[in-house]
This record gives structure tokens, sequence and C-alpha cells, in this order.
């Protein structure tokens, strides 16, 4: 599929999260703060409905529209899992936004959500520095760099 | 009334199939798992010759074009409901915040940081694990999504507490 499809997907969900006011504060306040049932409905469906799409998907021998492999393997066990999810949760709640609504926010004027979205590129790439090989400049890898 | 679905908000009941429904359809026409927090990785691979964001998630280009669209939904959407003005307000939290810019500045930086390293040590976010993950019956997107809910509710009523809103 060629990159600008990608692009057309993205603002498809990010339009449709837009609708369901998954990218509003006060709409996610009133999750965290068992105000409203809405957002708890959203995800239910959201997963009920995924999960129909991908055994359609399965039983239809796994292969996308024209013939290709559907690459969609499941997510091994981490104990990071649980951890790592706490603290995003942490995130979400101080923030009002995950990762896909704090763009989408951006998109809908949403200014302040430009300092989400940098603390999750910060966040994302300190994560990656701590579990980084620790690197020497060698002959090497400055070889790699130039090229 | 069919124009509504386009400029009004939409009840669980919409959203929420139709979330599911984007993600089925990604999964039909190209072969890929929607997932958006590795897409940050991959905006990180781009630039960082870390050996973290070698692994082959990362390297996967259509993530960083996926993401980009998001913000082009976000507009879109804005536009059609006619309620389209760039604003530094924030909902409820401009009052939590006693209206301070550095204050929520603050909050929402801090809470990107936790969001971004969150992700990558659960190994995915609210899309990629609450929805894709489950929905595939993964237990390790199922143990993430109680610590997204977990930790969630126990900060937002913490700051609750601590702001008094």
């Amino acid at each position: 599929m060629r990159p600008w499809a990608f692009t057309i997907f993205g603002a498809v969900f990010g339009f449709v999260l837009s609708r369901g006011r998954v990218t509003d504060y006060d709409t996610i306040a009133r999750m965290f703060g068992f105000g409203e049932f809405h957002l708890f409905g959203v995800i239910g469906t959201a997963v009920a409905t995924a999960a129909l799409g991908f055994w359609v998907l399965r039983r239809a021998g796994n292969r996308t529209v024209r013939g290709g492999a559907i690459e969609l393997s499941q997510k091994p066990w981490r104990a990071g899992a649980l951890w790592g999810g706490l603290v995003l949760g942490a995130g979400w709640a101080l923030s009002g936004a995950c990762p896909g609504t704090a763009l989408v926010q951006l998109g809908e004027g949403k200014l302040v959500a430009l300092f989400t979205v940098a603390g999750i590129l910060g966040g994302t790439y300190v994560y990656g520095w701590l579990r980084s090989e620790p690197s020497t400049p060698t002959v090497s890898s400055r070889t790699q760099e130039a090229r | 009334m069919y124009e509504s679905i386009l400029t009004t908000a939409w009840p669980w009941w919409v959203a929420g199939p139709a979330i599911g429904l984007v993600v089925s359809l990604l999964a039909w026409v190209s072969g890929k798992g929607l997932g958006v927090s590795t897409g940050y990785g991959a905006a990180c691979a781009m630039t960082s010759q870390l050996s973290f964001f070698k692994a082959r998630p990362f390297r996967e280009r259509w993530r960083v074009w996926f993401i980009v669209g998001l913000p082009l939904g976000g507009v879109v959407a804005s536009v059609l409901a006619g309620t389209f003005s760039p604003t530094l307000a924030y909902g409820q939290l401009d009052a939590l915040t006693h209206g301070s810019l550095a204050a929520k500045a603050g909050l929402l930086f801090g809470g990107g940081v936790l969001i971004g390293a969150g992700a990558r040590w659960a190994g995915g976010c609210p899309s990629g694990h609450s929805i894709v993950g489950i929905a595939q019956g993964a237990v390790s997107s199922l143990v993430a999504t109680v610590g997204f809910m977990i930790g969630g509710i126990v900060v937002f009523n913490l700051l609750h507490v601590v702001l008094g809103g």
C-alpha cells in the first residue's frame, strides 16, 4: 500500500476518535472519575467490533484484499505490560491524552497538545536511550553514520 | 440526519464500532495491525542511532505515515463541526490549574513523558494494546489495559485531591 494511503487511514482514525469525544479532556476526566459511561462504552464496543472483524478475516484465510498476508502477530507476554501500563495510565490522567489522541487534539486546534506530543516523543526517546546497548564510537559505526 | 453524523459528536455505540471497523479495514486492506505509540518510536528511529530503535517495528516507515494523518483527521472533524478555532484552552484542566499556562504545560509535558516511556515499557498504548491486542486475545494487552485504567483512575483522583478540583 502506498504511504499516503496510510495517512488517509490515520486521518479517518483521527476523525472517528474526535467524533467519539475520545480527544476531549472533560470526557476523559469523566471516565477516570466514573462520572459517565461513554468512554467505557466506546472502548468496549471498539474491542468487540475489532474482535469480530479479525475473526472474519481469520475465517477468510488471513489474506488482505489483494491476497497478501495479514501480519497480525499477537503481542507476546512481558512483565512490563503491567508496570508500563500503570505509568502510561498515570500520563493519560495527567494530560488527558494518549499517543493517538494527543496528535488529533493538535489538529482540532487544542494547541497545548503540543506539550503532550513533545513529552511523548521525549519519553519514547529516553526509554530507548536507557534500553540501548552502550555504544563506543568506533570506525565501523562512523562509517555507518556517514552512509 | 445524515449530515449530523459528520458534524456532531457520536454516541458510544456509534464511535466504538467505527473504531473497530477502521482497525479491521486497515488489516484487510494493508495487512497491518494498528498501533500509534510504535509510530512515535518509528519517528525517533528516523533521527536516532540508538540500538533500541533498530528493532523491526521502528523501521516500518508506514507507521510514521499513519500518525501524520491523525492531526489531519482532527482538523477535518473540527472544521466540519464548525468549532475549529485554535486555542490554549483545555477543558476542566483550565480551572484545575487556575489559568496558569505554565502549570498546564508542565502537566501535559510530564504526562506525555510518562505516556511515551510507559508505552514502550508496556509494548503498546490504548490503540495497539486495548483495542487491537485485546481483540486478538493477547494476555499482555489485557494486563496492560488493566494497568492503563488503574494508573489513570488513581492518578486522576490524586490530582484532584492535590489541586482541589
